[in-house]
């Protein structure tokens, strides 16, 4: 393959001084540098979650008070940590994936708006520091839970600032995943390669979609909420006082928010894993419409099932939300179906992106039974608010964000750093995590059964829950002391591990960011592959194969199970004709000039003036 | 184009449905059949729109199943290289949020610096009118 050196303003340079690499960053507009924000301060967030949750196992290690000063303070300690793992955390960990692997996989050369993209990191970012600066208040943070139940919520029973800081910063940050899920849409539905239809868009990007879709059905509720319980503590409004109802009304508010908030921190962890079983099975993905459908059906079913959260008020409807809850677990087992048929007869192999992926499969599934279990009211009323539904909700929401999180960091590291992360201590960290998560969570269920309630930072010795917690307390330190050899994995790498010099060094890459080089340069590509299927890199770097496979279906068909591929044998046949037939790179090398542009010469615009002026 | 105008518009019914079923099973229980109703008018909308957006332009490339990647080839649009005024807009945003929970008097800063970014932002690629 000929290589050409091409010249490009305005690129990164490997050296800058760090005020400069500052500036860049913060004024960026680059889809995959404001992705990395979000990474990198979502992971942020999470370790300091992370230790909120130490603090909290530390505390249960024995019966009484040894750790935290005062019952208010676990209480701020677990708000806090909840709050900032589902919305500081998981769901702009969904915004970071979105933004730095979407466009690259429907050959996009950026979002669809650029300056609204880092105005939404910033809502984020600026938010989420709001919501937690309160615990440099007097009176510290929030403390009456996540879900900030009234009249619990209100500045009669929480006053104090830590409580309105919470609500206004969470809604500024809220507004910021309105707008990034706007971008998404836009960009998935108007700026996709030719032919990169809708059907032959990867897996993960559809899930992008149909996330969005439902932040755009969610968020919106969860705005109005926080802002009328502002206007009750800050303004003297009377919207949630309970003598007008409005004890359930903030529960509905709440949690037709939050219902669907779990599947669009689930979908996302989905789609990245859905994008490794065919990696690392050699096959292309089982019943790729299947996925889908199983998406959007989940995504609608989960606008439908709030109230499953409000079983123990008495005041909802039980059968029509135990109904709508146990139909949610059918496109789910779809989904499971599909996973497992992609790696059945698959030529597999256990790199660590795969290993993290069937952690996955194992730990959601988990959660995903005790949830049948919750969806049903006669169990949910002996276990409601105990550690049974601690248990499923973590088994649930670590199963899918923090497994599918490592999964894609370890997958797509070349991609976004150029260097490959290293196997073993990967797998040293897999397993670590592995038996770390489940020796702190899977004890969790039997000590709910037996009757320890949720978010009480005391027990008595005669309640016997003493040997149980001192289990799980073990398994959460080395679930912390697990990301260890993660960090030391990043900065070892960093230091030593050569560049990577091909496109995509897991050798049966599909979607299009392995067709790019790694990282991918400024506006992504510089020439795209003709896209016949829905793993256009992967015909393009095995025609071979592509050449053998003769799968012409019925797109049109609503019930056709199989991607579309038609004119991919074509492609092969004129491949191997011509010879073409080794894996192919990117055919430009990417030379910087140094030279940063100015908004007056955009190279786009520079032509078009041209074109003006002629 | 007619796909993504039908993956909204597809889900209108079944929340108008849900909605209705959940409003006759709980006697018009108002916070949930709004919200589901609501909800369907959403996707009805944003369906809407796109089903006449596809009625009014051609068709796409990224449409056709047999497309060649030269068939994109022009004009990609104008995507801003760098810029400040999103986190000049967003700190002024932050400060009006935070004021809200701390004092008003903050909220005047940051509205003033919201100004200041929002003209900044609409202005920041103006060459003024009729000059391209």
């Amino acid at each position: 393959m000929a290589t050409q050196v091409q010249t490009v303003p305005g690129l990164v340079t490997p050296r800058r001084s760090l005020g400069s690499a500052v500036v860049r960053w913060i004024t960026s507009t680059d889809h995959k540098t404001i992705g990395y924000m979000y990474l990198i301060s979502s992971f942020v967030f999470f370790c300091i979650a992370g230790v909120m949750a130490l603090v909290i196992r530390a505390e249960l290690f024995t019966p009484g008070i040894q750790v935290v000063q005062s019952n208010e303070q676990y209480n701020q300690l677990f708000t806090m940590h909840g709050t900032i793992m589902l919305l500081l955390f998981a769901t702009p960990l969904f915004a970071g994936f979105a933004n730095v692997i979407m466009p690259l996989q429907i050959g996009a050369p950026d979002v669809a708006f650029p300056r609204l993209n880092m105005l939404a990191y910033w809502f984020y970012l600026f938010g989420g520091l709001i919501a937690v600066s309160g615990f440099f208040t007097p009176q510290g943070a929030a403390s009456f839970g996540w879900f900030a139940y009234a009249p619990l919520s209100s500045s009669t029973y929480s006053p104090g600032l830590g409580g309105d800081l919470w609500v206004f910063g969470l809604a500024l940050g809220g507004f910021g995943t309105i707008l990034g899920a706007v971008n998404f849409i836009t960009t998935i539905l108007t700026m996709r390669a030719p032919g990169m239809t809708m059907f032959r868009m990867p897996i993960f990007t559809w899930n992008i979609l149909v996330t969005s879709i439902l932040v755009l059905m969610a968020f919106p509720p969860l705005a109005a909420a926080l802002l009328a319980l502002g206007a009750d503590r800050r303004l003297g409004a009377q919207v949630f006082n309970p003598e007008n109802g409005g004890a359930i009304l903030w529960q509905h508010l709440f949690w037709f928010f939050g219902h669907p908030e779990v599947y669009i921190i689930a979908l996302p962890f989905f789609g990245i894993v859905s994008e490794i079983f065919p990696v690392f099975s050699r096959k292309p993905v089982f019943g790729y419409k299947g996925l889908v459908y199983a998406t959007i059906a989940i995504a609608a079913l989960s606008v439908t099932v709030w109230a499953h959260h409000m079983y123990a008020t008495g005041a909802v409807l039980l059968p029509f939300f135990a109904l709508m809850t146990m139909l949610i677990a059918v496109p789910t087992g779809v989904k499971f179906f599909n996973w497992i048929g992609t790696m059945w007869r698959g030529k597999l192999t256990f790199e660590t992106p795969m290993l993290w992926s069937i952690g996955f499969l194992v730990t959601f599934l988990f959660g995903g039974l005790t949830g049948i279990i919750l969806a049903s009211p006669p169990l949910d009323f002996h276990v409601t608010d105990t550690y049974f539904v601690v248990a499923h909700f973590h088994y649930v929401v670590f199963g899918t964000v923090v497994f599918a999180m490592f999964a894609g960091f370890y997958f797509w590291w070349p991609k976004f750093t150029g260097r490959m992360l290293d196997e073993t201590l990967g797998k040293v960290h897999f397993w670590m995590l592995f038996f770390g998560f489940h020796g702190t969570f899977l004890i969790q269920h039997w000590l709910g059964v037996q009757g320890m309630p949720r978010r009480y930072p005391d027990y008595m010795p005669e309640d016997d829950f003493t040997w149980m917690n001192q289990v799980s307390t073990v398994g959460s330190m080395l679930l912390a002391i697990s990301t260890l050899p993660f960090l030391y994995n990043v900065y070892k790498t960093w230091r030593t591990a050569p560049q990577v010099a091909v496109d995509d060094p897991w050798g049966y890459g599909n979607s299009l960011e392995w067709a790019t080089s790694c990282p991918p340069p400024r506006h992504n590509f510089t020439s795209l592959p003709r896209i016949r299927s829905e793993r256009p890199a992967f015909d393009l770097h095995h025609p071979e194969v592509a050449a053998m496979d003769h799968v012409e279906p019925d797109s049109d068909g609503i019930f056709d199970w199989e991607a579309d591929r038609r004119g991919q044998v074509s492609l092969a046949a004129e491949r191997l004709a011509t010879g073409d037939a080794e894996p192919e790179q990117s055919s430009a090398t990417i030379v910087d000039d140094g030279r940063r542009p100015g908004p007056q010469d955009d190279i786009d615009q520079t032509d078009e003036q041209e074109d003006d002026r002629r | 184009m007619k796909f993504e105008a039908r993956l909204f518009m597809y889900l209108t019914p079944f929340f108008l449905l849900v909605g209705a079923v959940y409003a006759w099973l709980t006697e018009g229980e108002a916070v949930g059949t709004g919200a589901l109703l609501l909800t369907g008018a959403l996707v009805g909308m944003i369906g809407f729109y796109l089903a006449l957006l596809a009625r009014r332009i051609d068709a796409r490339p990224e449409d056709d199943p047999y497309a060649e990647v030269e068939q994109g080839a022009g004009d990609q649009g104008v995507y801003s290289p760098w810029s400040w005024w999103p986190l000049v807009l967003a700190s002024a945003a932050a400060v009006c949020f935070a004021a809200l929970a701390i004092g008003w008097w903050l909220f005047f800063i940051g509205a003033a610096v919201g100004v200041i970014g929002l003209v900044g932002w609409v202005f920041e690629f103006s060459r003024g009118q009729h000059a391209h």
